[in-house]
């Protein structure tokens, strides 16, 4: 066992100064949660907030689910009356929405608040209180805009709000408004999450753990992180701009005094594309974790994976104008979009390659978490091809606004984030509840939910193809289109059960699932190290990193470092490339003040909605909220 | 406390309803019954009309009705003579003051019934649900509802600031002759 102590001037009581065995109790004591309300509310703990934040995302996932199954239902059959017009714009409007920007951008994030800091063995995420803020703005945004739906003020332009039909001639009252303040609180949210992300892998790694030796799933959270900075400022502008044509009459979108309906495509555009890689990436870091502790080796092409993430990320920004073919481009500019969107299934390509040679080479084992991933190999890559078939112009001019288009997105949507995602949850909840989730179930999930989901989506191609156009809520029975879509609602309705053994399974399982241990899948990423759940201070010695796979290569002792302080917040802070130690730092505790934040700023966006003075007066007391929340405190930093 | 909370909370939901509301398919003129306005005497100032204050309402407090009306408003070409409110050959309509009245039933009845001096009857021409959203918007331009509702800009050259950001002020009687009115007869 290698140690390294760090030394300090100060008094107060280090790690190296407590007997071991009444370590963990004292770090518990510094780094819990109070009891009570209060304290649940205050808390900075990123395993409570991510818990809480993926429960969210989850409750969020089951509301779109829902709104999912109401669209199938009124379109099985043709001439359908069960659901007027007017509601179907809204609730189809809700389903993309909801996915979108309140489960799909931030489960990913959620998945990463929780885990990122525990992979990279530190002992709370970077900016704790920023991460309390976020949460508390993602979940007031999401219930603002479900509320509002339930008062029949739910938006009905569809996710991308189109401008001129969600511009102020076209879409009267307040349903639009309600759309883009909710884009605001996500975009608050995320973007909060994504700095976290960012400075904790950065600044918060476990000393030894140099650039190639972070863990895949960080690298892929990393670079997503960097896509949510430069991608959410373009639809926040965007939904600003529009809520100012609305509410004040200017002019951004108004074609006869000089603003340009195109400029909102392009702004949405310019976010929605990276949007689909902020909801894809995630999954790709569940898979590449996912796929080396069933292996049972390290992910083939270490370097490749990093570079192809990268390559995702930089690539991702370079075409979203493939979403605008029929608005009509210059024939250059078509050819540049096609070309590049082409390339970016290289990237993707080279990823799926080399997870394949991991399992080609390892000795799988297929346990539900594998599953998933074998399932996410199958649907994405066949919604990888539609889009292929999409990036031509001539296919898309086709095809646009059709079903055809569904089917692709639905495939690499759910394919390549849902499930994903499940696996995830099947291979994490033990280190989130220290109980098993039953593998008979997960199976059962896994077989109705691919079955399911083909018979759901795969029909829509065809009727696609026969022309049936997206965003109808009925269709004439001359069509032709009924059979199709009885069997699209068929497996949509397995799928959704699918998702109910789901469920039943996490609730007997958190409650009675089988005891899990510290590392029940003999992974090797860090996260393992530790009790499952961890507690309060995620590790009672801070990690030090030898490797890459560390519990493969320490299966005696992992090697620690000590020398942080037991009574106060303490995290180490190392150099950016090395993973050197540098400086100890004080972690922020725990505080009110971001909800209170919070809550101000839900008044001050949902008040704008209706006047624009919300702002004006809000302004204020949000300064008042945050002096308070950074209200200095005299304590002692050493260096 | 739980008592005005749920009260805070139906209040909400009717207050959103009327506001949200859409009615995509209204009875075309053919199917037009008795008329839902009172009618009475073609003669200027405010006459006690039968019909309660009401009927207005569930078109004023409506967002899609009023930015139906202005629709319908243009595509009418009320325009013609009103321009866009200021007035033209007819009496100008943004301003507080009506030679007719200038309640909700007043305007739709002049819109249905016509009246001297130039203002057309529009009755069996204009389905009556729509004679309705056209007066709760000649209303609004009148800033007589309320802002949450009323139309914002058109995606148009903008003459003048939207119904929806113009304050109120009551409706007062009188007004002025139009142009049309003053030519000899
Ligand atoms: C139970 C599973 C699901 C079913 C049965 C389903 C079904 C549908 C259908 C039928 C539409 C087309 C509505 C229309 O054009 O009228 C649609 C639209 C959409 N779906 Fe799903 N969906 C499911 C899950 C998801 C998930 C997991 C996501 C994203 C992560 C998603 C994202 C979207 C988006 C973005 C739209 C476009 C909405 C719009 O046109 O504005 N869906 N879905
Ligand atoms: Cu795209």
């Amino acid at each position: 066992m290698s140690e390294t102590v760090l030394r300090s001037p100060s008094k107060e009581a280090l790690d190296t100064d407590v007997k071991d065995g009444e370590l963990p109790a004292r770090l518990a004591a510094t780094w819990g949660t109070a009891a009570g309300l209060i304290g649940a509310l205050s808390t900075v703990d990123h395993k409570i907030i991510g818990r809480r934040y993926i429960i969210t995302g989850f409750f969020f996932l089951f509301l779109g689910g829902l709104a999912a199954v109401a669209i199938r239902l009124q379109l099985a059959r043709p001439d359908n009356t069960l659901i007027g017009p007017d509601l179907y714009d809204q609730i189809f409007t809700m389903h993309g929405t909801t996915m979108m920007f309140l489960f799909g951008v931030p489960i990913g994030e959620a998945m990463a608040v929780y885990l990122v800091p525990l992979m990279v063995g530190t002992r709370n995420i970077a900016f704790p209180r920023l991460n309390a803020f976020s949460y508390y703005v993602y979940l007031f945004g999401g219930l603002m805009i479900w509320i509002a739906f339930a008062l029949n003020i739910g938006p009905d332009n569809g996710w991308f709000s189109y401008v001129p039909l969600a511009g102020p001639e076209f879409s009267p009252g307040k349903r639009a408004d309600f759309w883009a303040q909710m884009v605001t609180f996500t975009e608050v949210s995320a973007l909060a999450v994504a700095v976290e992300i960012i400075i904790t892998v950065l600044k918060l790694r476990a000393p030894g753990m140099t650039l190639d030796r972070i863990p895949l799933f960080v690298w892929a959270m990393f670079v997503n992180a960097f896509l949510i900075i430069f991608a959410m400022p373009a639809v926040m502008l965007g939904s600003t701009m529009l809520i100012l044509d609305r509410l004040l009459d200017t002019h951004f979108f108004n074609q006869a005094e000089g603003g340009d309906p195109l400029l909102w495509q392009h702004l949405f555009w310019f976010f929605g594309h990276p949007e689909v890689y902020i909801i894809f990436l995630p999954g790709t870091a569940f898979v590449s974790a996912i796929v080396a502790t069933f292996a049972r080796r390290p992910v083939f092409g270490y370097s490749a994976v990093v570079l192809s993430l990268i390559a995702t990320g930089f690539l991702s920004f370079g075409l979203w104008v493939h979403h605008m073919f029929t608005t009509g481009l210059p024939q250059l500019g078509a050819t540049f979009f096609t070309a590049s969107s082409m390339m970016i299934a290289i990237p993707s390509g080279i990823q799926i390659f080399c997870w394949i040679a991991t399992l080609w080479d390892g000795k799988p084992v297929y346990r539900t978490p594998l599953l998933f991933v074998l399932g996410f190999f199958f649907i994405f890559v066949a919604g990888g091809l539609s889009g292929i078939m999409l990036a031509s112009v001539p296919i898309d001019t086709q095809v646009h606004d059709t079903y055809f288009v569904v089917a692709h997105f639905h495939y690499v949507l759910i394919g390549g984030a849902v499930f994903p995602l499940i696996g995830a949850i099947y291979y994490w909840f033990p280190k989130f509840t220290g109980r098993m989730l039953r593998e008979g179930l997960g199976r059962w999930h896994f077989w109705l939910a691919l079955i399911g989901f083909n018979i759901a989506f795969f029909p829509m191609h065809i009727s696609g193809l026969r022309g049936m156009p997206r965003r109808v809520y009925t269709y004439p029975a001359e069509m032709g289109w009924d059979a199709l879509n009885l069997v699209s609602t068929l497996g949509a309705t397995l799928f959704v059960a699918s998702f109910l053994v789901f469920l039943y399974n996490v609730v007997v399982s958190s409650r009675g699932g089988e005891i899990a241990g510290d590392n029940p899948w003999d992974a090797s990423t860090l996260e393992w190290a530790t009790t499952s759940p961890p507690p309060p201070h995620n590790f009672d010695h801070v990690p030090f990193v030898t490797s890459r796979e560390l519990l493969w290569a320490e299966r005696q002792t992992l090697p620690v470092v000590a020398g942080l302080a037991v009574d106060k917040r303490e995290v180490l802070v190392t150099t950016t490339t090395q993973a050197l130690p540098d400086l100890k730092e004080s972690s922020p505790d725990p505080t009110i003040w971001p909800l209170i934040s919070a809550i101000v700023v839900t008044a001050i966006f949902i008040g704008s909605i209706f006047t624009p003075w919300a702002v004006a007066w809000g302004a204020p007391v949000a300064s008042f909220v945050i002096i308070a929340w950074f209200w200095p405190k005299s304590t002692e930093e050493n260096v | 406390m739980k008592h005005l909370l749920s009260i805070a909370a139906a209040l909400a939901v009717l207050a959103a309803c009327e506001r949200e509301d859409r009615e995509f398919r209204p009875s075309p003129v053919a199917t037009e019954g008795e008329a839902s306005i009172t009618l009475s005497s073609i003669s200027p100032g405010v006459v006690g009309l039968g019909t309660p204050r009401d009927i207005g309402k569930a078109y004023e407090e409506n967002a899609y009705h009023l930015s139906e009306g202005k629709r319908l408003f243009n595509w009418f070409n009320c325009k013609g003579c009103h321009a866009n409110g200021g007035g033209g050959s007819g009496p100008a309509l943004m301003d507080d003051s009506w030679i007719y009245g200038g309640e909700f039933q007043n305007i739709a009845q002049t819109i249905r019934e016509g009246r001297p001096n130039g203002m057309p009857s529009f009755r069996g021409k204009i389905p009556d649900e729509q004679i309705m959203q056209i007066a709760a918007y000649v209303r609004s331009m009148e800033r007589q509802v309320h802002q949450d509702a009323a139309p914002s800009r058109d995606d148009d050259l903008m003459p003048r600031p939207s119904e929806h950001r113009l304050p109120t002020s009551p409706p007062v009687a009188g007004g002025t002759v139009p142009p049309s009115g003053q030519a000899p007869q």
